[in-house]
């Protein structure tokens, strides 16, 4: 912290600015004492947990116990090789995963930005109960959602007797790359949502007014003011859709019905059924460098003040 | 006056067109729970619609002892879990809003890392690192593989509460010779306890839902969403919507409560 905010934090409160305000029960150093459960729990599960899968990844084949000197890069020659020559699966599984995450994103912006801008400009009646809904999918386990999706596209299940009801006889697009992607994108769409709904309502509605007294309409006052002051949201929303979809397991095996693989399934098979923790982590490791990136990015974008003080009831 | 009456249509039809939208979304989230709950009612052995109301599948749920025992064993993790986030992401949270400190943004960053990974990566990377160590697998490694994907997630509610407690209280404490335990326990902590009750709701919620953390640590234990998962890839079993549901409702149930207290922490 730089003397600037040292000095900033000891500044009385009237001209300070709202919500960057710290407050000192002690302003003495760091408070070791908080902090420490929770930096001790990371360093032994989240920190260890990353170590050993690059480690691992560097193990010749076959092993469950880690001989550290004895180290190859043989899991990531045969994913390289795999993917060029496109022989074997990995040609198809890197394919599945870009077009998936691709697609996801693409799809979850397109889906939640007008969702977005109604919550944060359109809505005032009834908000909580909105937003509330929006959030409740998020706590239920993914693959009972999934599960859910599963019993909707099944043969005479629900979409079946709905379209049925209407005299529509259209095929199920289950066990299909689409239905993976419907997965995924009913899984993750709130992570778009809420990001962009979050930097649509911090734009200051004075800047609005003021665009409308110059005379701009609103098609303009959203094409030079909404739409560039939200791209942070946007940025963050799509960096975590594309992130977290990377991850999709369930949704492939579920909705893709074993026809579909992705990274995450691919990975999960090293570990489950040919016992090949090389190379499943070999596989984690690109994985792990692209979260880890979006990660940071996100978190040093984010201000949790600001949250604070607009995403609650504006 | 024909131009007034436009203008006032106009918009309320524009509003009433966004409501629509949002509705649409709702609906689409709540797809696959509404279907979950409609099959959970089908008396066939394989779900086919249109169907027979019954609620012998709950039954079943309810008395099954397979489904008993993954119950107990869910909440020998989630109570812990619920414990454990709630005092570690407290204390992060106290830590990050109350006090001014150097590197007190790397500590948000990396304190708040977990909630950005891939499940699947984090159980993966927890296994090995569970067998790597001796740590083993069962109850106790789970519980600190979802402890790890948890407390980040209650800091980040409590943080939020915690950010619109004006600090000014907190001075004003202290002018009066309070020391800080005394602000803890008689300011600070009253003022966030909506935040920190709402934290914990979220934390057992989300253990008791967790999939991807428990089914790499969990060993031989059986869970509920391990025991769903087990008998929803072998194909169709009638009591798992049933079981699925009776977890949604209770979830909404413990939410509903959590937003609420949230939401009075705002205020």
């Amino acid at each position: 912290m730089s003397v600037k905010e040292f000095v900033r934090s000891k500044v009385p409160a009237a001209i300070d600015r709202p919500g960057r305000r710290l407050a000192s029960v002690s302003s003495l150093g760091p408070p070791g004492g908080l902090m420490l459960p929770l930096l001790a729990l990371l360093a032994f599960m989240f920190v260890g947990p990353i170590v050993a899968i690059v480690l691992f990844s560097v193990q010749t084949e076959n092993v469950i116990s880690l001989s550290v000197a004895d180290w190859t890069l043989e899991a990531y020659r045969e994913i390289v090789r795999g993917t060029l020559s496109g022989e074997g699966v990995y040609g198809e599984v890197t394919l599945n995963t870009i077009v998936i995450s691709a697609l996801t994103t693409v799809v979850a912006f397109v889906v939640s930005y007008p969702a977005a801008y109604a919550l944060a400009t359109k809505v005032r009646r009834f908000k909580l109960p909105i937003l509330i809904a929006l959030i409740i999918p998020l706590f239920t386990s993914v693959n009972i959602r999934v599960y859910g999706w599963v019993l909707f596209l099944i043969n005479d299940g629900v979409f079946d007797l709905l379209a049925g009801s209407v005299g529509l006889d259209v095929p199920s697009i289950i066990y299909t790359r689409s239905a993976v992607v419907l997965g995924t994108v009913y899984v993750y769409l709130p992570y778009m949502l809420f990001p962009i709904y979050l930097s649509i309502s911090t734009i200051d509605d004075s800047l609005l007014e003021a665009a409308a007294d110059l005379g701009a309409g609103r098609a303009k006052q959203f094409v030079d003011i909404i739409l560039p002051l939200s791209k942070p949201g946007v940025i963050i929303g799509s960096l975590f859709v594309f992130v977290l979809s990377l991850g999709a397991e369930v949704e492939a095996e579920l909705l893709g019905g074993g026809t579909v693989y992705t990274a995450a399934s691919n990975i999960s098979y090293s570990f489950g059924y040919s016992q090949n923790w090389p190379l499943g982590s070999a596989q984690a490791v690109g994985l792990l460098l692209i979260t880890t990136v979006c990660g940071i990015v996100i978190l040093r974008t984010i201000d949790l003040a600001e949250i604070a003080s607009r995403g609650g009831s504006r | 006056m024909s131009t007034r009456s436009n203008r006032s249509w106009l918009p309320r039809l524009s509003t009433g067109l966004w409501y629509g939208y949002l509705v649409l979304i709702i609906a689409f989230l709540m797809t696959p729970l509404l279907s979950l709950i409609i099959a959970s009612f089908d008396s066939g052995q394989t779900f086919s619609l249109p169907f027979e109301f019954t609620l012998e599948w709950y039954r079943n749920a309810v008395t099954s002892t397979s489904v008993q025992s993954a119950v107990d064993s869910t909440i020998r993790i989630s109570v812990p879990v619920t414990i454990l986030s709630t005092v570690i992401g407290t204390a992060g949270a106290i830590a990050y809003t109350r006090y001014s400190f150097r590197g007190r943004e790397y500590f948000k960053i990396v304190a708040l890392l977990p909630i950005f990974f891939p499940l699947i990566l984090l159980g993966l990377g927890m296994s090995m690192w569970a067998s790597v160590t001796g740590l083993g697998y069962g109850i106790v490694p789970a519980i600190i593989g979802e402890t790890v994907w948890i407390s980040p997630i209650v800091m980040f509610v409590v943080s939020i509460s915690a950010l619109g407690v004006d600090p000014n209280i907190e001075e004003a404490a202290r002018d009066l010779g309070a020391d800080t335990l005394t602000i803890y326990k008689d300011v600070l902590l009253p003022l966030i306890a909506n935040g920190i009750v709402s934290g914990a709701i979220f934390a057992f919620v989300l253990s008791w839902n967790n999939y991807y953390i428990v089914s790499y640590l969990k060993g031989s234990e059986i869970t509920i969403t391990t025991w769903i998962h087990g008998r929803m890839t072998q194909g169709f079993t009638p009591v798992v919507p049933a079981l699925a549901s009776l977890i949604f409702y209770a979830s909404l149930l413990l939410l509903l409560v959590a937003i609420v207290m949230e939401v009075r922490s705002e205020r």
